[in-house]
């Protein structure tokens, strides 16, 4: 995709539409994307591999998304905008619920994760086993997001870690604890 | 023949040259110099962010005029990321901020869209073909002095 046309004649202005992608296909891509990793490698090394992908991701997207923005001050401006028009434009919905500790750790809460609407959750009151199952397949998925999250904060000036929590599927607490 | 904008940098984050141009062909063996000058400009920016910490300050990306040197205006611009884009112009003329702020917008899209590439290595030197002839395309909007400034739009 083209960076910017040169100047049309003014008799021939014609605004290109802006081109848009099913979401599905994000969809498949993550889905897959979780798979090929863990075939090709066993978990931890799954997880790191997924987890630098968004990282790039998560760069790339904090330069775009924060292109037209007046400047953004401190670290708390900075968890905002992530929980705000980071959240919405990736996923679609702001965060739920930021708390904080005022030592350096946030706690985003998203009721809701896109990114894992999909997932089978196991019935209210199913034995622990299948829960804990299906609470481990969620955290291979959540390793890619983790990294867009990490790669955009970072990107921003804020030096962290992401671990993401699945507590009730499709809910999804990320705790972002800032590096010294 | 004043050119207008003389040069084109972007430094990065952690203050690393990403990419510097000289876009007058009378400065082309004159790199030594120009990556001194948008280095001493550096400084200048930090200097205007502090400036610019008041409430009620206008927290832009553009930060006007940093300094003049004796044959060049030294322009800034700061992005979110901590990228600094800085301009040498000489022109002579009073310079209009808005068509200086245009360009360093221009300049910023062309960055997102090409740190946007899979294959982009952040803190690596930008070597796109594509982006210096749009870089190119870009500059060639400021309108030179003595110019017709007709046929701008943002």
């Amino acid at each position: 995709m083209s960076g910017l046309q040169p100047l049309p004649s003014p008799a021939a202005v014609v605004k290109k539409p802006a081109r848009r992608c099913a979401e599905v296909c994000l969809e498949f891509l993550c889905a897959e994307s979780v798979r090929l990793f863990h075939e090709k490698q066993s978990g931890p090394a799954a997880a790191a591999a997924l987890e630098a992908v968004g990282f790039r991701v998560g760069q790339q997207l904090a330069e775009r998304y924060t292109r037209d923005k007046s400047r953004l001050g401190d670290t708390l401006e900075i968890i905002k905008f992530v929980c705000k028009e980071f959240w919405q434009a990736l996923f679609k919905k702001q965060v739920d619920n930021l708390k904080t500790n005022h030592r350096g750790v946030y706690v985003l809460q998203d009721n809701g994760f896109r990114w894992l609407q999909r997932l089978s959750v196991p019935a209210a009151g199913s034995d622990p086993a299948r829960e804990e199952a299906a609470r481990q397949v969620a955290l291979s998925y959540l390793h890619l997001p983790c990294g867009v999250v990490r790669g955009a904060l970072c990107h921003l000036g804020v030096s962290c870690t992401v671990e993401a929590d699945p507590k009730h599927l499709p809910s999804c607490t990320f705790t972002v604890r800032i590096l010294a | 023949m004043k050119m207008g904008i003389i040069c084109v940098a972007f430094i990065g984050p952690q203050n690393n040259p990403i990419y510097l141009r000289s876009m007058d062909p009378a400065t082309d063996d004159q790199y030594l110099k120009l990556h001194y000058i948008v280095h001493c400009a550096l400084d200048a920016v930090e200097e205007k962010v502090l400036l610019k910490r008041g409430p009620g300050d206008s927290q832009d990306a553009y930060l006007g005029l940093l300094y003049p040197t004796e044959d060049y205006r030294v322009y800034g611009y700061l992005t979110n990321t901590h990228v600094k884009i800085i301009l040498l112009l000489d022109d002579e003329a009073p310079i209009k901020d808005e068509a200086v702020l245009r360009v360093l917008r221009r300049l910023h899209s062309l960055y997102v869209d090409t740190t946007s590439n899979p294959f982009h290595k952040f803190g690596l030197p930008i070597t796109s073909p594509r982006f210096d002839a749009q870089l190119e395309q870009i500059v060639a909007l400021y309108p030179r002095p003595g110019a017709s400034l007709g046929g701008f739009t943002t």
